[in-house]
């Protein structure tokens, strides 16, 4: 790919150097008049020499400060573009795809993975109200952030060809504004969520004997805590690509607080990444948390999930709670509110 | 038929202020926060807003702008069913003390627990009333008293109380400054009240009487939501008070007494009383203020303070009470919530006359042990509504707690500072 | 092309009186509703009663702040984010300067106005999840409750697909979200708006003379 991109920035070279030697129609520019370039150069340097000069990012001083940084011309934007429309749009694309078409297959070949032993109709919480708040809150602009930003990424392949260039101008306009707007939020949701889960996530011991069993996503009964193997790392994995994002978001949105532009180019790129990453991931997370485990999703709106529904999917977890319940009505300790544990 | 006649009065009761209340309402749970039944079982259901529903949907249906349209379109609710009725009969009369805390939390500041008093209207209309409060209803009407006491009984326990203080209680005496009227529970359970009064008027030179026609404070009319027996019962004191010529009656202490009297009674009777109506913590702190009673000694217990719902939060006797335990209490210590926003004792409104409600009554009452729990030690609890002493008491036996509760009169007396020595006993005066 | 006329045209003058008109019937039907004179005497005045309550309530006091803190927070998150964009934001103040009122006012610094927006954000979408999530909220809310959220929430993101102020298509889809929004809102909760006034009022009024700042 790098190859490549150099011999197009040679050609580009070239012929730019091309341009620069035709006589102009209108008007005998005064360094090809008089064989004389303005400024520094030297009137013997050949033109072409120049222009490599420039294109390799050398810093010049201007005749008029006013117009701005002394490197004319910095090549690794032609770079950058290039990544971000070439590997990252065509792989983050393909992962996108797969994340969904593994959940797919998942759903055809596994089903819905039922409670095995039926609902017991007791139930015992789960999540507090600011756990589910925060989740919620985060879901939500999560879901705003990846609709936009998969139209900002992918938008101009698979959009716009569609609906024209005037109508996907609102479109990019609109996932542009929505993005930024809602960008700063998710960065709060994420270290809330930081602050909230990451004490239940640890990993723990029994979390190897969960992988050696596959999880009970494959039939076997797994060991869990709070949370399986799965979750912590799909947890801590959201929490790293949040991480990522809002660092480099916050960079994108706010580009004056570096001067080096290679930074903000990067930034662009491992967003992107990043991105795609989270997004394949939490098609499969939507997925089961919804309608791919029959009782799951009741945890996370009401608080409160099933007897049986916990036993099975998080074993030692529950039997803490149903201990912890029995010794309370035995001390008759304290007020209950209605709803989970708070 | 019988939800008919509900909707019938629910339309009828709401105006600009029950409408604005509907119309305010944004849903929000606030209320639930507040209220004691909510917090002590597991039922969204207890939302104190949520016991209004079938108001809310008569009104909505039949009475709010844009009802005629919303009706002809379909979008209005549903009307309401003689299911629906029974099924909110335990929402709105087993777990409602119409205590107001809800009114104090919620942010549009609907007065909930007055629209609680409205919807009961409408179960009245519809005759599905919980048969405690019907029968202390009928006895009120036909006896005197929802307990059931008889003119003949009062001058027993009144003569009895006479003898014991050694002084003399005349019986509607005309031309006294102050009627007293008694709640039944005081009568009945705690008529030392009816001796310290003796005393300390006796010291105050107050000149009062209590009336045979009309003893009974309690208004069952108005925990019930039937205004027809609330007129009734207020009437009876209205009567007897003007027919006396009594510069002052005097509101005991009794929780919904104070309210159905002064600030519900003009209107119910239509018009305004040629009395004026005091309560008696009012009374006794003005006297001790104007330094017309005078104490000596002063109680050494670690005691807090119940505050009666009815008399503070929605009555407005918040400083008196606390000012005469001052008087007397060395160890007077405030529980949280103390004042305007304390826990209700769980018997208001009409649920300690309504056995069904038994459950739900001691189960609330853990809101307010925790109040007292939390203060570590307290070795009395003084209240000024004999209601209240009643509810707490039999809460404090369920409970397993050991923990005497006081009236606030009858506290100061003991503490009043007679001098000499009582007069020879004088049978009371018929 | 013909539809953003219509938008803007039409029916947004429709929209508006809708709003108008609607408000205030709905408002004089409640007051027309009367009240009877309260005979009681009182302890204390009845008008300085209500004025109390309206601001006091703004507030849960009397203690009852450390149960409602989501609420509260959400709420007034939700609340005064949508009153400053509403209000202080430069494309509406000069919208109701030139369609509304004829004359303007100081707007805020757009950074301001951003953040104003993304408090409004964050406050409903935590209000919202509070009225699916918490079993009391579930018991009580009905179809409105949600169809204004959503309602809301729509005329806010359409607002904010449009910041770019360059599109006159999203400029439409903006205003047509918040026509719709107008005409819902009188026959529906969103009225508490005006409505908070009356009954914070007559509690203060029926409290207010007991002596009670309710």
């Amino acid at each position: 790919m790098r190859l490549v991109g150099c011999i197009l920035l040679l050609a580009a070279a070239l012929a730019g150097a091309l341009v620069a030697n035709l006589p102009s129609p209108l008007a005998v520019s005064p360094a090809t008049a008089a064989d004389h370039v303005p400024g520094e150069a030297l009137g013997t340097e050949s033109d072409s020499d120049l222009w490599r000069r420039v294109r390799q990012g050398e810093s010049f001083t201007l005749s008029d400060p006013r117009l701005g940084a002394g490197v004319l011309v910095q090549s690794e934007g032609e770079e950058w573009r290039s990544i971000r429309n070439g590997p990252v749009s065509w792989y983050g694309g393909i992962l996108v795809l797969v994340g969904l078409g593994a959940t797919v297959l998942f759903a055809l070949l596994r089903g819905q993975v039922k409670i095995e032993g039926g609902r017991s109709g007791r139930r015992i919480p789960r999540f507090t109200m600011a756990e589910r708040s925060i989740h919620w809150f985060v879901a939500a602009v999560f879901i705003l952030l990846a609709g936009s930003g998969l139209i900002i990424l992918f938008g101009r392949y698979v959009i716009l060809p569609v609906i024209g260039p005037t109508a996907f101008g609102a479109v990019a306009s609109a996932a542009m504004q929505g993005h930024n707007l809602f960008g700063p939020l998710f960065i709060f949701g994420i270290l809330a969520m930081l602050a909230v889960y990451a004490v239940d996530n640890i990993f723990q011991a029994a979390d190897a004997k969960w992988i050696i069993k596959g999880g009970s996503l494959f039939g076997a009964h797994a060991p869990s805590w709070k949370y399986n193997f799965g979750e912590k790392t799909y947890f801590w994995l959201v929490v790293f690509t949040g991480l990522v994002l809002s660092a480099t978001g916050i960079l994108m949105e706010f580009p004056t607080l570096t001067e080096t532009l290679q930074y903000l180019q990067l930034a662009n790129i491992l967003h992107g990444i990043a991105a795609v990453l989270v997004i394949a991931l939490a098609v499969g997370h939507i997925y089961l948390g919804s309608i791919g485990v029959e009782g799951a999703l009741e945890g996370m709106t009401a608080g409160t999930v099933d007897e049986n529904w916990a036993r099975e999917h998080h074993d030692l977890w529950a039997e803490d709670v149903l201990r912890e319940i029995a010794e309370r009505e035995k001390t008759g300790a304290g007020i209950r509110a209605p709803g989970a544990a708070e | 038929m019988t939800a008919t006649k509900a909707v019938q009065a629910f339309v009828d009761t709401v105006d600009a202020a029950a409408a604005s209340y509907i119309e305010a309402c944004v849903h929000c749970g606030q209320c639930a926060r507040a209220c004691h039944f909510y917090e002590t079982n597991d039922d969204p259901r207890l939302t104190p807003i949520y016991k209004l529903q079938p108001l809310v949907k008569a009104y909505k249906r039949h009475k709010a702008p844009f009802s005629g349209i919303k009706r002809a379109l379909g979008l209005a609710p549903a009307e309401v069913t003689e299911d629906e009725l029974n099924e909110w009969s335990e929402l709105v009369y087993d777990t409602c003390n119409m205590c107001g805390r809800c009114t104090l939390v919620c942010p549009m500041g609907i007065d909930i627990a007055a629209m609680v008093r409205k919807v009961r209207e409408g179960f009245v209309a519809a005759g599905i009333v919980p048969e405690g409060l019907t029968g202390a209803a009928d006895r009120a009407i036909n006896i005197g008293s929802p307990l059931g006491i008889k003119p003949e009984t009062l001058r027993k326990i009144v003569n009895e109380q006479a003898q014991e203080v050694g002084i003399p209680v005349e019986l509607d005496k005309e031309g006294a400054d102050y009627l007293v009227i008694l709640s039944a529970m005081e009568i009945l359970n705690f008529y030392e009240v009816i001796g310290a009064l003796a005393r300390i008027f006796k010291q105050a030179g107050v000149s009062w009487t209590i009336s045979t026609d009309a003893y009974e404070a309690t208004n069952i009319g108005i925990q019930m939501g039937d205004k027809e027996i609330a007129r009734t019962l207020v009437g009876r004191i209205v009567a007897a008070a003007e027919k006396l010529k009594v510069k002052y009656v005097i509101s005991p202490e009794c929780g919904h007494a104070y309210t159905a009297l002064k600030w519900e009674g003009p209107n119910l009777v239509g018009r305004p009383y040629s009395f004026k109506v005091i309560h008696i913590l009012e009374l006794l702190d003005q006297l001790r203020r104007e330094g017309k009673i005078r104490t000596s000694g002063m109680d050494k217990r670690r005691v807090t303070y119940h505050d009666p719902c009815q008399i503070v939060r929605r009555g407005g006797v918040v400083k008196q009470p606390r000012a005469l335990l001052n008087a007397v209490s060395e160890g007077f210590v405030e529980m949280k919530n103390a004042g305007v926003a304390n826990i209700c004792c769980g018997g208001g409104g009409g649920v300690s006359s309504n056995p069904r409600a038994e459950d739900y009554r001691l189960r609330a009452f853990a809101s307010k042990k925790k109040q007292i729990d939390d203060l570590k030690g307290i070795e009395a609890l003084v209240t000024s509504c004999a209601n209240c002493r009643n509810v707490i008491e039999e809460a404090i036996d369920a409970y397993g707690m050991e923990l005497p509760v006081l009236g606030l009169t009858e506290l100061l007396a003991e503490y009043l500072d007679e001098g000499g020595a009582g007069e020879p006993p004088k049978p009371a005066e018929a | 092309m013909i539809l953003v006329e219509i938008i803007e045209g039409p029916l947004w003058y429709i929209a508006a009186a809708v709003f108008v008109l609607g408000a205030l019937w709905r408002i004089i039907g409640i007051l027309r509703l009367g009240r009877r004179t309260d005979l009681s005497v009182p302890r204390s005045a009845a008008l300085p009663g209500a004025l109390k309550a309206l601001f006091r309530h703004m507030l849960p006091h009397y203690g009852f702040f450390n149960r409602t803190k989501l609420h509260v927070f959400a709420g007034y998150l939700f609340h005064l984010g949508l009153f400053a964009v509403l209000f202080f934001a430069a494309p509406h103040i000069t919208f109701l300067e030139k369609r509304v009122l004829g004359f303007g006012w100081e707007a805020m610094p757009r950074w301001a106005f951003i953040v104003a927006a993304q408090a409004a954000f964050a406050g409903l979408i935590l209000l919202w999840f509070r009225r699916i999530a918490d079993p009391t909220m579930r018991q009580i809310s009905d179809a409105d409750d949600h169809i204004g959220s959503w309602l809301t929430f729509i005329a806010m993101l359409t607002g904010c697909l449009a910041l770019q102020e360059s599109n006159v298509s999203l400029r439409a889809l903006h205003m047509l979200a918040v026509e719709v929004w107008l005409i819902y809102f009188p026959f529906s909760r969103l009225m508490h708006a005006f409505t908070f006034v009356l009954s914070r009022g007559y509690t203060g009024i029926v409290y207010g003379r007991r002596g009670i700042t309710p």
